[in-house]
């Protein structure tokens, strides 16, 4: 699928034919590009080199039925630091002809889909993961108000390639009951999905087909909801040190269970997750692959999303995989729950004061799966519902409160563990509790600034950080900022600082972002989904515009 | 390398100069319910929409809805307007927009997008993004919030009312 004279002559094509068409036919997409000089590097592949991804993506619309859809990447010199080798040059990564009517839709492709929550089939795309997973396929789909019908087959993108195995899939939902003008339903859904892969060279001691399964069901009303989801993976070889065990033949399974309460001024959340060897891939050796490629599914650590630098330091990551690394870190998946919880303190109450206070608050655990593993044999006896060793647990308290038409402030507590020996398979377990005052001041006119302090407390590992963060707002498109963070309790001579000063400017669709600093290295998490990125110095732009 | 980039930014400026996205896409959307609406049964009305495209765990997309929300009943007496926050939030956090949505007391409509096919159809890269749209014709479209920024919005607002 490299960039070939046929692309380029569909998008020549597709500029002159527009600029003959009616008013309803038209171009439009969006260019994306990110680039960093690295000043200083851990690797010296990057250490005082320039590297960049952009993406330029062209759709065209014919009589609002057809969407064409064409996107090209560039990595030029080279791919940014820790994106995947495979991702080099310039190459076509995506194509699409899309015909959609109200409730039909057709495409011949690149598929982008999901079944139910993403447990047996998610694809979609990360740019700032380098996750594009999108199937090249058929895809055809119904959707009315109480039915969902979608049929898909083809093959997985791998960067600028095709992976090995085939997919094929079905995913249903229907609507059994449902009371009109209120939020009463029950709604069922079941799905299926199959990944053969038959590589030449071998052959396994296990079907070549994996089938996959899940069935859901889904009950709303106006102040409560509960839903239940089942999946089954059949029996798949576990992939141990990069090899595909014929040995150690495993089935997959997941339950998840989530219910709610909502009021006015409140709302209430739990889920339950239990996952076991669920991780699946359309190629069998990229179990676990750093870079996400061929990934089939969606297993997102179910734990608040941290949005600021410190809280951003040993977040969990899933753990749906078999991992026998040695007798004493045995694990098979993992279980656990979250409760989020949301409550607005209403204008004028003692608590509230004049402008009234919003307050959230999010507690998770999860742990290995509890039974009986055997290292030698390659095989474990597990409890339903039985803890292992802990991986990770949070409590975290959010206030947002107004203090004036012109200030107001998020005040943010999080208490944390961390198992970083089950979690990344490493060394060390870590107790931490962080704060964080984010305040904002508006000025005269546009002007606005935002001014935040964080803390990390913590005896362990790397002991305590502090941070700091200034943003000033000189119009609603210009914003200059400057952070900081130090890790000032770190045994080493040089505490480790990472500071970075930006500029950002927007106008309508498009934002300009330049920003020269130090980033730290280590596990970066987006979206539930985690990769480890090494610490470098540089100056870095960014571009995104839509048109 | 240098052709590449040059055909990269040739089609880049012809895409900018000759075209751009005139209309919301007619896709099938999430409701609440869990059930699907298509956008443009929901952009039937003859009247402006704001469409805010945020997520759960982003803090200036809250921001600028929390700031929408504010002044939202004082001008819906004078305007003719209505908002729609879509959220972008997928598996992970999805779960978690309905409570938020209540104990945030939010006054508007909340679409689910999951997967991201209205936001990729309208090729939105970063959050938040907003949209003004009379029924589904895209008026004005901004990336990024600043404190305040909602005022101006509604000003954009009045002056398309006027006209």
């Amino acid at each position: 699928m490299r960039l070939n004279k046929f692309s380029l002559f569909l998008v020549f094509f597709l500029f002159t034919f527009s600029s003959f068409a009616q008013s309803n036919n038209y171009f439009y997409g969006s260019f994306e590009s990110n680039g960093v000089y690295y000043q200083e590097s851990e690797s010296t592949d990057y250490d005082k080199k320039f590297a960049s991804n952009t993406y330029l993506n062209l759709k065209y619309n014919l009589n609002n039925k057809w969407v064409f859809d064409l996107q090209t990447e560039s990595y030029l010199p080279k791919q940014l630091q820790n994106y995947s080798d495979l991702l080099e040059d310039t190459f076509v990564s995506t194509f699409s002809i899309n015909f959609n009517t109200n409730n039909f839709n057709f495409t011949a492709g690149t598929i982008y889909e999901q079944f139910g929550s993403g447990i047996l089939l998610r694809t979609w795309e990360d740019r700032q993961l380098g996750i594009n997973n999108s199937l090249w396929g058929l895809r055809s789909s119904y959707k009315k108000q109480n039915l969902r019908l979608v049929l898909l087959g083809g093959y997985q993108k791998k960067a600028n390639t095709i992976s090995e195995g085939k997919v094929f899939g079905f995913d249903s939902e229907f609507t059994v009951y449902d009371k009109k003008d209120s939020y009463s339903n029950l709604l069922v859904g079941l799905s299926y999905l199959g990944r053969l892969e038959a590589p030449h060279y071998v052959s396994y001691p296990f079907e070549d087909l994996t089938n996959s399964f899940s069935a859901r069901i889904d009950y709303n009303s106006d102040n409560f909801y509960l839903n239940y989801e089942y999946a089954h993976k059949s029996e798949d070889g576990v992939v141990k040190f990069n090899v595909v065990s014929e040995t150690f033949i495993k089935s997959g399974n997941a339950h998840q269970v989530n219910a709610g309460l909502i009021k006015d001024g409140l709302g209430l959340d739990f889920t339950f997750r239990r996952l076991e060897n669920m991780g699946f891939y359309s190629e069998r050796v990229e179990f676990g692959s750093p870079f996400f490629e061929t990934t089939l599914n969606y297993l997102p650590a179910l734990t608040k999303q941290h949005d600021y630098l410190l809280t951003n330091i040993n977040v969990y990551q899933s753990q749906p995989n078999i991992s026998f690394q040695d007798p004493s870190l045995m694990k098979a998946g993992e279980i656990g729950f979250q409760l989020d919880a949301y409550y607005n303190i209403k204008k004028e109450t003692f608590l509230g004061g004049k402008y009234g206070a919003k307050i959230s608050l999010n507690i998770s655990k999860w742990n290995n799966l509890k039974g009986n593993y055997d290292y030698e044999s390659e095989d474990y006896d597990l409890d339903f519902l039985g803890f292992g060793e802990k991986y990770f647990s949070e409590q975290s308290l959010e206030i947002r409160k107004r203090w004036s038409q012109n200030f107001n402030n998020i005040i943010l507590f999080v208490n944390r563990y961390y198992n970083k020996r089950f979690v990344e398979e490493k060394v060390g377990e870590i107790n931490s509790k962080m704060l964080v005052f984010d305040n904002t001041l508006k000025l005269n006119g546009e002007k606005s600034a935002r001014f935040e302090i964080q803390h990390l407390f913590t005896k362990d590992d790397k002991k305590n950080w502090f941070g700091y963060g200034f943003e000033y707002n000189f119009s609603y498109n210009f914003s200059a900022y400057f952070n900081s963070i130090v890790n000032y309790e770190n045994e080493l001579e040089d505490k480790p600082t990472y500071s970075n000063f930006g500029l950002s400017f927007s106008k309508n669709a498009s934002k300009f972002m330049l920003s020269y600093g130090k980033q730290r290295g280590g596990l970066m998490c987006y979206g539930g989904v985690c990769r480890y990125v090494p610490e470098f110095k540089g100056l870095s732009f960014s571009i995104i515009t839509s048109f | 390398m240098f052709k590449k980039l040059i055909l990269l930014a040739f089609s880049l400026v012809c895409a900018i100069n000759l075209h751009s996205q005139k209309f919301v896409p007619n896709i099938p959307i999430e409701t609440f319910k869990g059930t699907y609406t298509t956008m443009s049964k929901e952009l039937s009305d003859d009247s402006y929409y704001i469409l805010s495209f945020w997520a759960t765990w982003c803090v200036p997309c809250i921001n600028e809805l929390d700031a929408l929300n504010e002044v939202y009943d004082e001008l819906s007496k004078d305007l003719n307007f209505k908002v729609y926050a879509i959220s972008t939030d997928d598996a992970r956090t999805k779960r978690r927009v309905r409570p938020l949505v209540n104990g945030k007391s939010w006054k508007f409509d909340v679409l689910l997008d999951e997967n991201h096919d209205l936001k990729r159809a309208l090729n939105i890269s970063g959050l938040p993004h907003t949209i003004i749209a009379k029924q589904n014709e895209i008026l004005h479209r901004r990336v990024g919030y600043a404190p305040g920024e909602e005022l101006d919005l509604l000003e954009k607002l009045k002056d398309y009312e006027v006209e």
